[in-house]
């Protein structure tokens, strides 16, 4: 199965809170037939830019990143679940491509 | 010794110089010899190795913002030119890509560089206004 990521920023709750929407997420892709890999926390920050989400202006968030195996059917359907959701500011997945540059191909310098 | 014709001369020369003839012949061996043994074919000894990016090695990625905001303009947060940082063609397709990704995804801000990354090294050698 081809392995994804998703870069889910959750709004900036309590500990508790943060705790079940993540537990909602993971439940919910379970469901749907794929295999949670890896769970990193990246912290709570400050966000780039102020996001409108839900009708309220965030400015901090939570970054998780979520490695999983699925079939790439289930994609469309989890990402509008995701968007539904209250408490995601802004989820992206992405495919992960496990390559392995050859450093020694790289370029010969450009000038 | 009187000098005449040119067969003369030859034979003058190969006589009373005929030792210097065969020296002279002898050096040129000798020449040849040598510079046989200069010309064995050997890769260049003093050959340079080969020249790569800044980011040769590195992996680039969307969420290492440190490594992408050192490629982006602090004051307006644009991705800087290939005649500017210095990158191969592979590695500044890489950067700018991973650039709009971390735009899209939330990481990186448009608009300007973090100002916690303000202090980080210059690589791209641009002169800023302190």
């Amino acid at each position: 199965m081809p392995r994804y990521e998703l870069a889910l920023i959750l709004k900036a709750m309590q500990r508790p809170e943060t705790a079940a929407a993540l537990r909602r997420t993971v439940e919910t892709l379970m469901e749907r037939g794929a295999v949670v890999r890896d769970l990193e926390n990246l912290g709570e920050k400050l966000l780039p830019y102020k996001i409108t989400k839900h009708n309220e202006r965030h400015s901090r968030g939570a970054y998780f990143l979520l490695d999983f195996y699925s079939s790439p059917e289930i994609l469309p359907g989890f990402l509008n679940h995701l968007h539904r959701d209250v408490d995601v500011v802004r989820p992206t997945v992405l495919k992960k491509d496990a390559q392995a540059p050859s450093s020694t191909n790289c370029c010969g310098s450009a000038q | 010794v009187t000098l005449r014709a040119d067969e003369d001369v030859t034979t003058v020369t190969c006589v009373s110089a005929g030792v210097r003839s065969l020296t002279s012949r002898v050096v040129q061996q000798n020449d040849d010899a040598v510079s046989d043994v200069m010309l064995v074919k050997m890769e260049n000894p003093f050959k340079e190795p080969p020249k790569g990016c800044v980011l040769c090695s590195v992996q680039v990625d969307y969420k290492n913002v440190q490594l992408l905001s050192q490629f982006i303009s602090p004051y307006t947060g644009r991705i800087y030119g290939r005649h500017i940082t210095g990158l191969c063609g592979r590695k500044q397709k890489e950067v700018a890509k991973a650039v709009k990704k971390a735009h899209s995804m939330g990481f990186m801000s448009v608009t300007h560089k973090h100002p916690q990354l303000m202090t980080d090294p210059n690589i791209c050698g641009v002169k800023l206004l302190v």
